[in-house]
């Protein structure tokens, strides 16, 4: 889950990382006993779940005077359709230099890769196409809690030296935190020395409990009550429901879709071992969505039974055609129960994708 | 073969819960019909003494070890203490360790395999089905019946969907030398780089099946790195970025790791890529037609 910029700044803060001076206000009036340690100028950020905020507007300066009504101004905007209920009022910082600096999670080296730029301010995916040569990186061993003195000496590069325990401290964020993503974009230099003028940390959705995050912003209200049910749930907006067993296989039968010329509504992996109930509600939960007009089951029974998942088909008793496709264990046993009560099976997923194309057409 | 054989002992971490009884029993069903040893032992801490199934459980992993001759270990353990397990078995100094335990914390798994690294051990998972060798050897959950014994290595970053593929291979009659599902989380301990340079050595592998998913460039290192024939097949063509299909791991980040740029990769680097899993069987018999 992502944490929200002054969320982000306040980990930074408590690790010894130098963020401008700055406080979250919920109305224009809160900012009003601020005024006079934020100095001259005010940075104004709509603290929105949402990226690219500050083309779509959601920062705004303005001047002392200004502040409050500016601050009123945002609070009445709307960024990329989500309402602004919380604003960081910060600082205005007097940049000489930018970098950037972020560690996350290299697959391939199955460590934690620590990337630093000369191109602060840049998105990094930016840098690495237009002047990769910007870019130093250094991979860490995850059982070590400090990185060592000559990487950071060789990320820092030409870089003022008071960067390199601003990097270990990032670094020790990343584990600390659970991580996925740890990012200060810009780092800045300034005359009374480095900050962290913006901060993204996205914590690892394992790892949300031993964080103490109890609710996860990151899932709409249907794709959270999909978790407590211990399915994974994904809105598409299309009109085909989709229902299968593991993430690879439910993928894939999207993927039909899209190859027959449909468009699915969801994926929803129920998981191994689904009893009846859990196939109810995930039949009940995507038949909900008003767009859906058709559903395809595709399960593959191994530790799941397709008697099992039978029985909760024909106990969500929903008003769309279901389209389904058993194979596995107790299959002759499932097709059974499906066919008494006349619902429509076929032998392979490509078969059921393009029967629900049809129908949904 | 590769990891395992017939001859493998195996030992089962979290023997006595309702996950390890089941698939021990399972295991050793597989091993009685192919005349393998199967699961030799099982671990719960604090239940050392009982049996699940005719199997001795031990306390620790090093008793385990004193009493068996073990090569390698399945972990059927919660997520907060699945890393735990990969490091005991590590340092009892147990060869290829499976785990099929979902939701670790990446960070718990980056320790654990680099742990593991340090003493030798190869990791497979987490977040996977395991392994099958088909008349030799089963370590994990895969569905053995439909598993047919022939010359095909498949490795498969999905659970569900590698049984799909296998069992369109096998219904082609096409069997498969060994199958190994490498797990849907972003780090994992053997990538398709490490599994292809095993099916490399393995005289009875001739070609490789690779499933892939969205999210990073596994697959493309692995394709790169061997000089096996192989057909490839990507799942998560119609994934948005930024949601997580499902696997931890299945997520296309930052415009990185999208399923129709892992194709083109593959397919410059000569690799024939199915655009339906149904394609495989099809696929894989051109490869052996045309001996490339």
């Amino acid at each position: 889950m992502k944490l929200r910029e002054y969320e982000a700044k306040k980990v930074l803060r408590d690790a010894g990382i130098p963020v401008p001076a700055g406080f979250l206000i919920r109305s224009a009036d809160e900012l009003i006993p601020h005024l006079d340690a934020l100095g001259d100028t005010i940075v104004l950020k709509a603290q929105v779940d949402v990226g690219g905020r500050g083309k779509a507007g959601g920062i705004l300066m303005a001047d002392k005077k200004t502040a409050v009504a500016t601050a009123k101004e945002l609070f009445a905007k709307e960024i990329k359709g989500l309402p602004v209920k919380e604003i960081l009022a910060e600082q205005k910082l007097t940049i000489q230099k930018e970098y950037y600096l972020s560690v996350t999670v290299d697959r391939s080296a199955k460590q934690p890769l620590i990337l630093f730029s000369d191109a602060g301010g840049v998105e990094i995916e930016t840098t690495a196409k237009e002047n990769p040569r910007a870019i130093r990186r250094a991979v860490a061993l995850p059982l070590m809690r400090d990185l060592p003195p000559f990487m950071l000496r060789e990320l820092a590069g030409k870089a003022p030296k008071e960067v390199m325990p601003v990097i270990n401290k990032l670094y020790r964020v990343f584990a600390d935190k659970d991580a996925i993503l740890a990012e200060i974009n810009p780092l800045v230099i300034t005359p009374q020395g480095v900050f962290a003028a913006d901060a993204k940390i996205i914590v690892d959705d394992n790892a949300l409990a031993r964080q103490g995050i109890t609710v996860n912003r990151d899932l709409s209200e249907r794709e959270r009550e999909a978790e407590k049910h211990g399915f994974s749930y994904v809105e598409l907006g299309g009109t085909i429901g989709v229902i299968g067993n593991g993430a690879g296989l439910t993928m894939s039968t999207l993927d039909l879709i899209e190859y027959y010329g449909g468009k699915a509504a969801n994926f929803l992996d129920v998981g191994g071992g689904a009893e009846s109930e859990r196939v109810r509600n995930a039949v009940r939960l995507v038949a909900s969505v008003p767009s859906v007009k058709v559903i395809v089951v595709n399960l593959l029974g191994g530790i799941t039974k397709c008697d099992e998942v039978a029985k909760g088909i024909i106990a969500a008793g929903i008003s769309q055609k279901v389209i389904v496709r058993l194979a596995g264990t107790n299959e002759a046993e499932g097709r059974r129960l499906l066919s008494e009560k006349g619902y429509e099976m076929l032998d392979t997923m490509d078969l059921v994708v393009k029967k629900a194309v049809e129908v949904a057409a | 073969m590769i990891y395992g054989d017939k001859k493998t002992g195996i030992l089962v971490q979290g023997a006595t819960g309702k996950q390890g009884e089941f698939h021990i029993a399972l295991m050793n069903e597989y091993a009685k019909a192919v005349g393998g040893r199967g699961v030799v032992a099982g671990v719960t801490p604090g239940k050392g003494g009982q049996q699940v199934h005719g199997v001795p459980v031990y306390n620790t992993v090093k008793e385990a070890m004193h009493d068996h001759d073990i090569g390698a270990a399945v972990i059927f353990v919660p997520a907060g203490a699945a890393a735990d397990s990969i490091m005991e078995e590590a340092d009892a100094g147990i060869e290829t360790i499976v785990c099929i335990t979902e939701h670790i914390p990446v960070h718990d798994t980056m320790k654990a395999i680099a742990y593991a690294k340090v003493q030798g051990s190869s990791v497979i998972g987490p977040n996977c089905p395991g392994l099958l060798s088909p008349g030799e050897v089963k370590m994990g959950i895969m569905p053995a019946q439909l598993y047919s014994r022939g010359s095909v290595g498949v490795i498969s970053r999905s659970g569900t969907l590698t049984y799909e593929v296998v069992d369109e291979l096998t219904r082609a009659g096409i069997g498969q030398s060994t199958v190994v599902g490498i797990g849907g989380d972003p780090v994992i301990g053997q990538t398709f780089v490490d599994v292809l340079a095993r099916f490399e050595k393995d005289p009875e592998t001739k070609a490789v099946v690779l499933i892939g998913e969205v999210g990073g460039n596994l697959e493309e290192e692995g394709a790169n790195a061997t000089d096996l024939p192989i057909v490839a097949y990507i799942a998560g063509k119609s994934a948005p970025p930024d949601k997580r299909m499902g696997h931890a791991g299945a997520i296309v980040e930052g415009g990185e790791g999208d399923a129709n740029s892992k194709i083109v990769r593959l397919k410059k680097s000569g690799v024939p890529v199915a655009s339906r899993a149904s394609e495989i069987p099809a696929m894989v018999r051109d490869l052996f037609r045309c001996g490339c």
